[in-house]
């Protein structure tokens, strides 16, 4: 009983310094975007601002029940994710659960904020959640194409579904991590990640200049602020996962906080750089050559790798 | 004094006899003319009984003298068990047309006369063993056959009586200067003296006599391409003279032939092939046919053409008792079904196929004619399908491939014009004249159908078959179907209760993979009949064919061999099209699974006939000796299979199917019916499994079931109609079992059972909630409806439920599926295979989400604001599957450790387990964990939530309560997004799936249908072209 309850106070640990980590970093890139658009730019503490100014709103309507449970699916979502991947290589703090379960059930458990918060949505009866609903299912059927390419040539690469076991087999310097050993796995998975973050040119799921803000149209006050702190963890969440799965994971941190950033400066850049597909375009733009590099991956290790 | 009287002779004698009285008597007192002929029928019939009875408990065969001189100096008779079966089957045939035509035959003497003669020349046929003799008779039948035909003065049938003429004669002509010939040579009139002194037919002339004699005798046998004249006849000739003509005068030339069989050795395989043709041609021909009376004459054609072939093809070869069984299982059939069904059609008199509307007002004749039909097309438990099935065994045992292709091929055909014109019958057509019910005496059929039950019984009695498995199902469905007045939902109540305790007893007689599918499909069953309460209707003969499902089910789990299995499986096929046809309109789309599924059966019964022809037996324990053509039989029994699974390419009977049957029945279909497929596949995965070296088919049907699952998924996508959405989410899920499956190890296995349990749950739950929503809304629209929430909360909880459990994502079970599929296809090295499994459920995302969305959610329709929650005996199973789906949920184990037990049998285990914790030889899941886990964290931000939520004032809003297009909302139809949902993914993907399936599969029908007029142009009507033929013919079978 001991043991649980020191896992669940670390992990709540994790949790936060993950979501402080998450803010902060959205804050950062938010300023790093302002400055080369010549903008002075939010304060770093203004998504700490947003939330509790969003939990002390004094009124909020509710649609029903799964409109009121659908941010609480969504960062139950971004929640369990996070638990379900080990943050720092060799720590028993930020281990988290990952014992219960391997890289297949956190690809799976990405899908259960979504679902929820797509319920809770679609309650709202508002037309613009449901298009964004649906766009942003449609890009991420595609982009999950590449990825789990990419993840199934990790896991043959290093016999293993285990994620610890994936980042233990990254050790020994920095040309044992996948980016070096199979590049073609971590291009695809890079591919696919654009589409997850949900940057431009795939933004077009929040399209925040026509409709407002796409599936969290109707949600407000407290809502909102579980949604956003969901943003933070939940992106904080796939950073490290992508950090474990491809770029040898993290000893301390520091070397957390280094990766994770770099990580997410790829979108960011792309980000700003490239105007927006049309979802039949995204769609069909994750089918190609992304798909294809995931493919030459899985070649790549069944063939070079392992031979 | 006795013995006397029912002498072989004293038919003849009697039937001249009465023939000469009755001119007298008539003119003396009218009634007791027709007393008299129906005496003398009977007199024969009996005799005929008496050498039945006798023969068969081993009396000799008599042999009857005339002149006081012993054959072959003069004319003798036999008489014997042959004999005396067919003449007593064709009299009893006699007797009942007599009794019908009555009417029509008493009013003129002379009818009766030229009836009674027919009846005697037919028998001659059958008993003389001279060959003079014979010319006799048959020339005596000939003319009767003439006369009657024409007997009304319809002036077609006699335009078709005297075409026969010119075909009779010209048979009649080749015969006796044949004979002349044979004479000449052997000295001999008597068959079996000219049998015996064969090797004195030499040179031209004694092939001329043969050919001769077998040019006269094949044309009364009515082979393509000289039948013409004979179908004419059977078209326009009054229904009970095309009856006898079609069974006694057939059965007679039939028994001709087969006692000539010897002398025409030479011409064997040439009259195979003549038979074969007509078999097929026939049966092409007859997709046509739009004329009922045509129609049964191409049937009947086509039937005796295949009883000479399967004379020909094993004379000789097998034991006579075994040759009598195939041949006289098929020929009692054909008998008993086609007669009656030439009688049905004269005493309704529906001359177009299209005319037989509207018999579901009148059930006793729509379950005869049923029945008659089923016979015809070989389904159980009628005689042909008994033949059929040792037909088959017995050519694939002497390598008689291309013929059992042949066959298969014919059989096919015709049960595509026979079951089209039975499921054209269940059209309800709204006009005056045929929606009355049918008043008419279905003595006559009642007779034939009980005979045909009871010889089926005797048949697969003498094939040494146990019985009570295979016949108690259609006893328990008669009985259930004489409480048919009961209300529906005193009806569903009885039938869940004797399922519940068939299933039981039936579990405890099963063990391993059997067990825990007869847990699934019979506990399943009982589940779902539990919601067929919901509806108020009477649904006459919805339960009894519903308990013929289930415990053919039954059958199918407890068979031992492949009979028993083939059988469960076409009584499983013939209830589940049956059902489809109770209530609803889905006589389209279900009459293509019946064809598809009847295809599925012959590719079953093909393989399972090369099982036999190198085991010897039909233990099904045995296949895993066979050594050749192992992947043939195994490729054979997949489509099979997948056919009932809709696999892609056999998928285009489901949706429709699906969407279009009764909506408690779907969930049994998609949830229940659905899994047989994949017992089959596991049937023939664990007989075969071992034998086969080449991984080159499981890599095939690898692909073809991912490939399934992803354009499955990818229909389910654009559909409206949300039975439809659900069916073909139905298709992908079997891909991923198909896929499973394919893997041939252990996990594969585990997890193809596993899937299968998870989608008999969830499926199920979700078309149960379905079916309460269009019971309440009347639609299966998704775009018409929306908002069903707010009026059916448990509805759409068991929905979610369903939806979160397909999609995979945990905790719920769906996630143990789609985690052991990828690591059973890890394992094995399908890692592309892996790769698009994972597409696919990642587009399973799209159509659930719409699902769910477009009817339970969003805005819901002004006139849908006063539904309430779906019906309570609705609700009780969707609870049962939802405590099914939390507790496999919460415990894995539970389910998996016996599936692994199951296949562990087969396979050594790869799976092992540390209390919750399952481990695989690259992944590990701990789905209790995992459940706590999410518990945990869902509960943290629903306390934050709910805390904040005591200072914040949340107001609950009405419908509209939000801002769209710069105003309030006011109407449904413009706010709710549903239709053409994703049409952004029809552009960006939907050219994957376009209906080439489809159109391939209506390409087939057009061209056997062009095949079919192609082959019928022959066929001029004009009695100068059928002559030709006829001469044609001689010529080729002379020089051939």
């Amino acid at each position: 009983m001991e043991y649980w309850i020191t896992k669940i106070a670390y992990y709540l640990l994790t949790v936060s310094i993950v979501m402080v980590y998450g803010l902060l970093l959205s804050a950062v890139i938010a300023k790093t975007m302002a400055r080369v658009q010549g903008r002075v730019g939010i304060p770093l503490y203004q998504p700490f601002i947003d939330i509790m100014k969003n939990f002390g709103n004094r009124t909020a309507i509710s649609h029903g029940i799964m409109f009121y449970l659908g941010p609480v699916f969504r960062l139950a979502g971004g929640l369990g994710t996070l638990a379900f991947i080990p943050v720092i290589y060799g720590s028993e703090m930020f281990s988290n659960f990952h014992f219960a379960g391997d890289i297949l059930l956190v690809m799976y458990f990405i899908f259960f904020g979504q679902l929820g918060m797509a319920l809770g949505a679609g309650e709202g009866g508002h037309p613009y959640s449901a298009i964004g609903i649906a766009r942003g299912l449609a890009q991420m059927t595609s982009y999950e194409v590449p990825f789990a390419l990419a993840v199934i040539a990790v896991v043959v690469q290093y016999d293993t579904a285990s994620i610890s076991q994936i980042v233990a087999a990254q050790q020994g310097g920095f040309m044992n991590w996948t980016v070096f050993t199979n590049p073609f796995a971590v291009a695809a998975a890079m591919l696919a990640f654009l589409g997850m973050t949900g940057y431009a040119p795939f933004d077009v799921v929040m399209a925040p200049n026509e409709i407002p803000i796409g599936p969290a149209t109707e949600f407000h006050s407290s809502y909102l602020s579980l949604m956003q702190i969901n943003r933070a963890i939940f992106a904080g969440a796939k950073l490290v996962l992508f950090m474990n799965l491809f770029f040898g994971g993290a000893g301390n941190l520091i070397e957390l906080v280094a990766k994770t950033w770099a990580i997410y400066m790829i979108p960011v850049i792309v980000g700003v750089a490239f105007p927006r597909f049309r979802v039949e375009q995204s769609v069909r733009f994750f089918l190609k050559i992304p798909t294809l590099i995931g493919v030459l991956a899985i070649f790549y290790v069944q063939y070079i790798v392992l031979k | 004094m006795v013995n006397e009287l029912l002498n072989p002779i004293i038919i003849i004698i009697v039937a001249l006899a009465t023939g000469f009285l009755l001119p007298i008597v008539d003119k003396k007192n009218k009634s007791f003319t027709v007393v008299l002929f129906f005496m003398a029928l009977i007199w024969i019939g009996l005799i005929a009984l008496n050498g039945v009875v006798n023969f068969s408990s081993g009396a000799v065969a008599v042999e009857v003298i005339t002149a006081g001189i012993s054959p072959p100096f003069s004319i003798n008779l036999q008489f014997g068990l042959f004999e005396s079966v067919i003449i007593l089957a064709t009299t009893l045939i006699a007797i009942m047309t007599a009794w019908l035509m009555l009417d029509q035959l008493k009013e003129n003497v002379s009818t009766l006369v030229l009836f009674l003669i027919w009846v005697m020349g037919i028998d001659g046929m059958i008993m003389t063993r001279d060959i003079f003799n014979l010319f006799i008779f048959i020339e005596i039948t000939a003319i009767c056959s003439f006369v009657l035909t024409g007997f009304n003065h319809n002036s077609n049938a006699l335009s078709a009586g005297f075409k026969a003429i010119i075909a009779g004669t010209l048979a009649s002509s080749f015969f006796l200067l044949g004979v002349m010939f044979l004479y000449y040579q052997t000295g001999t009139l008597n068959i079996d003296d000219m049998v015996n002194n064969q090797s004195l037919i030499t040179g031209v002339i004694g092939h001329a006599a043969l050919v001769m004699v077998l040019t006269g005798v094949l044309i009364e046998l009515k082979p393509y391409p000289i039948n013409g004249w004979a179908l004419d006849v059977y078209q326009s000739a009054p229904s009970g003279i095309a009856a006898m003509m079609s069974v006694s005068v057939s059965a007679a030339y039939l028994f001709v032939f087969y006692k000539l069989l010897p002398l025409f050795q030479a011409w064997v395989p040439m009259i195979t092939l003549i038979a074969g043709l007509t078999f097929v041609v026939s049966n092409f021909i007859g997709l046509k046919q739009t004329v009922v009376k045509r129609l049964l004459g191409y049937s009947s054609v086509a039937q005796i053409a295949l009883i000479i072939m399967a004379i020909t093809l094993l004379n000789g070869k097998v034991s006579v008792s075994l040759l009598a069984l195939i041949t006289g299982g098929l020929f009692l059939n054909h008998l008993l079904a086609k007669s009656a069904l030439f009688w049905l059609a004269g005493m309704l008199n529906k001359t177009h196929v299209a005319q037989w509307t509207n018999l579901k007002k009148s059930p006793v004749v729509l379950f005869l004619f049923g029945c008659l039909l089923a016979a015809l097309v070989g389904l159980p438990p009628f005689p042909a399908f008994w033949a059929k099935w040792e037909l088959m065994m017995q050519l694939a045992t002497h390598q008689q491939h291309g013929w059992m292709l042949l066959v298969l091929l014919g059989s096919l055909l015709e049960a595509v014009y026979l079951l089209r014109w039975f499921s054209g019958s269940l059209n309800d057509v709204k006009d005056e004249e045929s929606s009355s019910p049918i008043r008419i005496n279905t003595v006559t059929l009642w007779l034939s159908t009980v005979a045909l039950f009871v010889s089926g019984f005797t048949i697969s009695h003498l094939m040494g078959v146990s019985i009570t498995p295979l016949f108690a199902p259609i006893l328990a469905a008669l009985f259930l179907l004489l409480f048919d007045e009961l209300t529906g939902k005193t009806k569903a109540g009885i039938t869940c209760v004797i399922a519940v305790f068939y299933s039981y007893d039936i579990l405890l007689h099963l063990t391993g993979i059997n067990w825990i599918f007869g847990l699934m499909l019979l506990m399943g069953s009982c589940v779902f009949i539990l919601g067929s309460m919901y509806r108020d209707e009477q649904r006459r003969g919805y339960f009894p064919l519903l308990l013929l499902l289930i415990m053919s089910l039954g059958t199918l789990l407890q068979a031992k061999t492949s009979l028993n299995f083939f059988y469960g499986w076409e009584l499983m096929t013939m209830s589940s099209y049956l059902l489809m046809n109770c209530g609803k309109n889905a006589l389209k789309s279900s009459f293509i699974y019946l064809i598809f599924s009847m295809g599925a059966a012959y590719f079953i019964l093909f393989a399972f006939a090369l099982v036999f022809a190198q085991t010897g037996t039909i233990q099904l324990d045995a296949m895993n000796t066979i050594s050749q053509y192992q992947t043939l039989i195994f490729a054979c029994f997949m489509i099979g299979f997948l056919i009932k699974l809709g696999g892609l390419g056999f998928h285009v009977w489901l949706p429709g199917v699906y969407s279009e049957t009764e909506d408690d029945y779907t969930a049994i279909l998609s949830g229940v019916v659905s899994k047989v497929g994949v017992f089959g596949l596991l049937m023939a995965g664990t007989h075969l499994g071992q034998t086969i070296n080449d991984e080159m088919v499981f890599y095939v049907l690898g692909w073809l079931g991912v490939i399934t699952a992803l354009l499955g998924a990818l229909m389910a996508v654009f559909q409206e109609d949300v039975k439809k959405l659900l069916a073909y989410s139905s298709i992908g899920q079997m891909g991923y079992i198909v896929a499973c499956f394919a893997l041939m190890n252990h996990l594969g296995w585990v997890t193809a059972m596993y899937l299968s349990v998870n989608h008999l749950l969830y499926k199920g739950l979700i078309f149960l909630a379905i079916a309460g929503v269009i019971y309440r809304t009347q639609t299966t629209l998704m775009y018409k409806m929306g908002g069903l929430l707010k009026n059916m909360p448990m509805s759409f909880f068991s929905a979610l439920i369903g939806i979160i459990a397909i999609s995979g994502v945990p905790p719920l079970l769906g996630f143990g599926g789609k985690w052991m599929l990828y690591n059973a296809m890890i394992e094995k090295g399908w890692y592309f295979q892996a790769g698009m499994a994972f597409f696919a459920s990642a587009i399973a995302f799209l159509y659930l989400f719409r699902f769910i969305h477009t009817v339970f959610l969003g805005q819901r329709k002004s006139e849908h604001k006063e539904l309430v929650e779906a019906p309570f005996s609705l609700l009780i199973p969707q609870v049962l599957l939802i405590i099914a789906i939390m507790v496999f949920s919460l415990n894995a184990k539970w389910l998996i450790q016996p599936l692994s037990d199951a296949v562990a049998v087969y396979y050594p285990s790869t799976l092992t387990w540390t209390g919750t914790f399952l481990q695989t030889s690259q992944g590990y899941w701990d789905g209790y964990l995992v459940m706590n886990v999410v518990t945990g964290v869902f509960l943290l931000p629903l306390i934050i939530l709910l805390l904040v939520s005591t200072t914040t004032k949340i107001q609950k809003v009405k419908q509209f309560n939000i801002v769209y297009a710069a105003e309030r909302p006011d109407k449904p139809e413009t706010t709710h997004v549903a239709y053409n949902f994703y049409a952004f993914y029809e552009k960006a993907l939907g050219f994957w799936v376009k209906p080439r399936a489809t159109q391939f599969w209506n390409s087939v029908a057009e061209w056997s249908h062009t095949m079919g007029s192609a082959c019928r142009i022959l066929y001029t009507g004009n009695g100068q072209t059928y002559a030709s033929l006829i001469v044609l013919f001689f010529v080729i079978i002379y020089f051939v």
